[in-house]
């Protein structure tokens, strides 16, 4: 207890102080990890989607997870050879 | 009635899993229940010699599930706690040799014979573990207040979640003078960083490893402070939740404490 108050008052930080901040940091990092099967799939349906309205070259496409200190943001990387222009007529019709 | 089946579980190893499973299981007995405990741990059975019953095994787990014996012939009587029974693991299979299916069917037989089956899982989160938890009821996830044992708690928090099983924590191993020397997480921190309930918090304690010498069960030695709490956890369990959970305090070390608690004036 004494030796506690010491080192609060010598300004230390105790290291238990420095463990609690690294694992609510590990444990936030640790979610934000996505396994590859599920990054796979995710990318399967959205070429499924963007097919639709795009004709996309799926051969140079890019789907990655970009994580910073902050926060971590999906980024996905398509070249657009060309847009479906009855897309939407068909919508329509069907 | 149909008991209840309590899955004990932790993701990292040696963090007490077979002890806790072992003095909860048998602190449960002694308040008159009648519990089996499972050694889910194929390969590598630690729960027998943990309760001093390693020359007793004819059958194991792995027979019972597979149907090379009856569940009665695999079940083990402790000759000092009345109605406590071990069904031990398999020491020469892997893990691979149960399913989740065959679990299930043996965990519902235990449970119309049982109030309480108390799974001891594997350390890890794969096979074994699946294992340990298809036909868990409630969960009681074991850490100790280390920065590892608090990750991986984390990780099977979520995984047991994920199966709508909502488990509660105990925190074993406490150096209380650590703690209040700021060298220790708290377990206040440890209930900060993983949002789940408090179960109980069991001290650091030398008599865990005299028992586990003996194999005589911790809860049976009345001055083990880890003994004590593993025996007022396992009230909580069992109906009495209102039991106020102790924070492991420091033990004067001061001259004339010292020689007071060797006369035995203190405690």
């Amino acid at each position: 207890m004494l030796n506690g108050l010491m080192k609060k008052f010598a300004g230390k930080k105790s290291s238990k102080d420095t463990a609690k901040k690294r694992l609510q940091f590990a444990l936030v990092y640790d979610k934000l990890e996505i396994n590859e099967m599920t990054l796979e799939s995710l990318q399967k349906d959205i070429v499924e989607v963007i097919s639709k309205y795009f004709e996309i070259d799926t051969k140079s496409l890019q789907l990655e997870v970009q994580r910073e200190q902050e926060l971590s943001a999906l980024v996905f990387n398509t070249p657009i050879l060309c847009v479906k222009k009855n897309r939407a007529y068909n919508s329509q019709k069907t | 009635m149909e008991g209840k089946i309590i899955v004990v579980t932790s993701g990292k190893g040696g963090v007490g899993k077979t002890t806790a499973t072992a003095s909860i299981g048998a602190a449960l007995a002694l308040e008159g229940n009648r519990v089996a405990v499972i050694d889910m741990d194929i390969g590598l059975r630690n729960l027998d010699v943990v309760l001093g019953l390693e020359n007793r095994i004819v059958f194991n787990i792995v027979d019972v599930v597979n149907k090379r014996c009856n569940l009665s012939q695999a079940l083990i009587r402790d000759r000092r706690i009345e109605n406590l029974f071990l069904v031990p693991a398999s020491q020469s299979d892997n893990k691979d040799v149960l399913t989740p299916l065959g679990v299930q069917r043996v965990a519902k037989q235990l449970k119309s014979e049982f109030d309480y089956v108390i799974m001891d899982s594997p350390a890890g989160i794969e096979k074994g573990f699946e294992n340990s938890v298809v036909a868990a009821d409630e969960a009681i996830v074991i850490c100790t207040p280390d920065v590892s044992s608090i990750r991986d708690a984390d990780r099977v928090i979520g995984l047991l979640y994920a199966r709508s099983i909502t488990p509660r924590l105990v925190v074993n191993r406490i150096i209380p003078e650590m703690v209040a020397r700021g060298d220790m997480l708290s377990h206040e921190d440890v209930m900060d960083v993983l949002s789940i309930d408090l179960l109980g918090l069991v001290p650091m304690d030398d008599q865990v490893v005299v028992s586990t010498n003996t194999g005589m069960p911790l809860v049976m030695q009345n001055q083990s402070l880890a003994g004590q709490a593993f025996r007022r956890i396992a009230k909580r369990i069992n109906g009495e939740p209102e039991i106020p959970i102790q924070v492991p305090t420091a033990m004067k070390t001061g001259f004339w404490s010292k020689i007071t608690q060797k006369l035995g004036l203190t405690k």
